[in-house]
């Protein structure tokens, strides 16, 4: 009887069930939210950015891997990286749905979310951003439509498929001017922290520099990552290996150059006593975050993930790679996490004025992690649905899929 | 490929020029209409020598730390506990003895929350005062964020909680603020703007002066215009030492503390 249920039920849709649990439960907080105000946060005066900012800068930043891909590609004839690219650009659109969403949710008047389009302050890192993500998610959207137009559901629409081919002989057009928006964005949003003169952990001018390159480096390690999850559950070959290896090799060498930026913007950026900055980078290594920053941020995150992305290519080790991209996007995650939370820590002796000096007792309510979760589960969902029916990610089937495979180790048979 | 390669010959040459400079002509003209007029943070700095400059003068020496400006403050603005626009820290460990430093919004001139706001919700008047358009505010907080004393606070929610300053302290002359948006201080700009509709003097005259620098019963805080070398603020300055906050910042603020003689 139970066997027969594991043989029938498709792990897929029980997947996708328990995705729908997770984005019904914050479906509910954001109602909360919505209805009663962000009161329903943890978010404060001392602390107005949190969670979502986190969430918003992760999911940009590992969306990376659409632009950094697509040049590669369209850009640079490095045609064998194309089957990547495409999951890059899959992953790409969601990444921008999240922060947008994620956005959306922060923004204490979500009516408005407009104003940005209408009302120019060109002088706003957030006015740049805010404008280039929307104008590269019409990008990545005129990217994806040619592989969406493939599903047998549109085999009615023939014209709609023949638009597919005519928008997708634009791809090397749409790959310049990806390109031309996230240099100006993934930089900017570590320029939206650079600029803000009145605390000085964050008042860099290397910011979006840093951020930028450890976009590509955490986006790239992030394709590469899910596509050999995709590959693994389903049992199919979406990208050779070799190419798996050569671009996860490639993020670990931008991985190696970020963390050279960032020894130098550390260690001359604190020599001496700099008011401020000494004291957040006291907090960082040495305070609250100390844990956190040392292990996932510098040593696994950085140091490890490189080296083992790197490795991997020469011994042809797929276990490396992908242990080596998870811990170079942990890192990615742990260093926007940090940076955020890093800014609401000004010391007394520095900025008078302060009322709640120094750590913030930020942690995030239950609204703002089931909202959170909501988004990450959104995402996958449309991830896990997309590699399951898109034609563009069939690739080649060289084993059982998942789902047939479980109900056998099951059974023992 | 070779219709890649394909030069243009000199008729489509002409024809693409003409669009160009179509374009460009018609993008100056929308430019010209919608934004470049409201540019808030190029004029409030070009305004430079002449009109007002209003500036508040906080003499450290004479406050005591009474906090009824803060009060006052919170009666006429309607401002929530706990979210107010001006508060009075207090410092008993530098000196032993303790010290009161009244904190309103600094109006700053090269203010940050100004510069990076995304849709211009933050603005200098002309007079230099900065001011928020609620109706513009998408709550992003990135002012808060980048505010360098901290003046700024949110409307976490739409608040219903009755004005505990009220009466005794004031009444209500500032529509609360609606939920989601960012606020600050004033200056008390509508008493500036209705007192000199009215003919009186901001700074001499207490219907035209803030709330906080009429209550204060030291008159350690006064109000007025620098330029008016008569004024009470300029009077206060006189011969004493004044300091900004954060000078390093270069953020130029209106708020000047005299310290102690």
């Amino acid at each position: 009887m139970l066997s027969q249920i594991r043989q029938r039920v498709d792990l897929f849709w029980v997947w996708i069930g328990a995705l729908l649990a997770v984005i019904a439960v914050g479906a509910y907080a954001v109602f909360l939210i919505m209805y009663k105000g962000l009161v329903v946060t943890n978010l404060t005066d001392g602390t107005p950015w949190g969670l979502w900012i986190i969430l918003d800068l992760s999911c940009i930043g590992l969306a990376a891997g659409a632009f950094s891909l697509s040049a590669l590609t369209y850009l640079m004839g490095q045609e064998m990286y194309r089957p990547l690219a495409r999951v890059a650009v899959f992953v790409g659109i969601l990444g921008y749905s999240g922060a947008l969403m994620a956005l959306v949710l922060d923004i204490g008047r979500p009516d408005r979310f407009w104003h940005g389009w209408f009302f120019w302050n060109i002088h706003s890192m957030l006015w740049e951003v805010t404008m280039c993500i929307t104008l590269y998610f019409l990008v990545l959207t005129l990217e994806v439509f040619p592989m969406v137009v493939e599903l047998p559901l549109f085999d009615r629409f023939p014209w709609l498929r023949d638009l597919g081919h005519r928008v997708h002989r634009f791809a090397p057009t749409l790959a310049i001017v990806g390109m031309g928006l996230s240099l100006l964005h993934q930089s900017s949003l570590g320029g939206t922290y650079g600029v803000v003169v009145g605390r000085a952990a964050l008042f860099r001018p290397t910011m979006p520099l840093l951020f930028i390159v450890s976009a590509v480096a955490g986006g790239i390690a992030f394709s590469v990552h899910v596509t050999l999850i995709v590959q693994w559950i389903t049992g199919r070959l979406l990208v050779p290996a070799r190419v798996l290896l050569q671009a996860g090799q490639m993020s670990g060498a931008v991985l190696l150059v970020y963390l050279y930026m960032r020894f130098w913007d550390t260690t001359a950026g604190n020599y001496g006593y700099v008011p401020g900055r000494t004291e957040a980078f006291t907090t960082l290594s040495a305070g609250p975050f100390a844990l956190t920053f040392w292990t996932w941020e510098i040593f696994l995150g950085g140091l490890l993930a490189a080296i083992l992305l790197i490795r991997a290519r020469f011994s042809g080790s797929i276990a490396m790679l992908l242990t080596g991209s998870g811990l170079a996007v942990a890192g990615l995650v742990f260093n926007r996490y940090h940076t955020t939370l890093l800014a609401f820590t000004e010391p007394l002796s520095v900025n008078p004025p302060v009322t709640d000096p120094l750590v913030t007792d930020y942690t995030p309510a239950w609204t703002e992690w089931a909202s959170a979760f909501m988004i990450v589960a959104i995402l996958t969902m449309l991830f896990s649905l997309g590699m399951r029916y898109l034609p563009a990610f069939k690739g080649i089937q060289v084993d059982k899929p998942l789902e047939e495979r479980v109900p056998r180790l099951v059974q023992g048979r | 490929m070779s219709e890649h390669t394909r030069k243009l010959d000199r008729r489509e040459f002409v024809k693409l020029m003409g669009a160009l400079g179509i374009s460009v002509a018609a993008g100056g003209w929308v430019w010209n209409e919608f934004w470049a007029h409201d540019d808030p943070i190029g004029e409030a700095n070009a305004h430079g020598g002449s009109g007002p400059y209003w500036a508040m003068v906080i003499d450290l020496g004479a406050c005591i730390g009474c906090e009824r400006c803060a009060f006052a403050c919170q009666a006429t603005n309607d401002t929530r506990t706990g979210h107010l626009w001006n508060i009075v820290l207090r410092d008993e460990a530098t000196f032993g003895t303790p010290v009161f430093l009244p904190r309103p919004c600094m109006h700053c001139e090269h203010a940050p929350c100004v510069e990076v706001c995304p849709v211009k919700a933050t603005y200098h008047r002309e007079d230099g005062i900065v001011v928020m358009d609620y109706q513009r505010c998408i709550g992003c907080r990135y002012c808060m964020v980048a505010c360098p004393y901290g003046a700024r606070v949110f409307n976490w929610e739409e608040s219903d909680e009755e004005n505990p300053m009220v009466p005794t302290w004031g009444t209500v002359e500032n529509p609360r603020r609606p939920r989601g948006v960012a606020e600050k201080c004033t200056f008390c700009s509508h008493r500036i703007d209705a007192g000199l509709e009215r003919g009186i003097r901001p700074g001499y005259d207490r219907a035209a002066t803030p709330a906080c620098c009429v209550i204060c019963p030291t008159e350690a805080r006064v109000f007025g215009d620098l330029r008016d070398p008569d004024s009470p603020a300029s009077r206060k300055m006189t011969g004493r030492q004044a300091v900004v906050l954060r000078p390093g910042l270069g953020t130029k603020p209106h708020v000047y503390y005299l310290l102690p003689t």
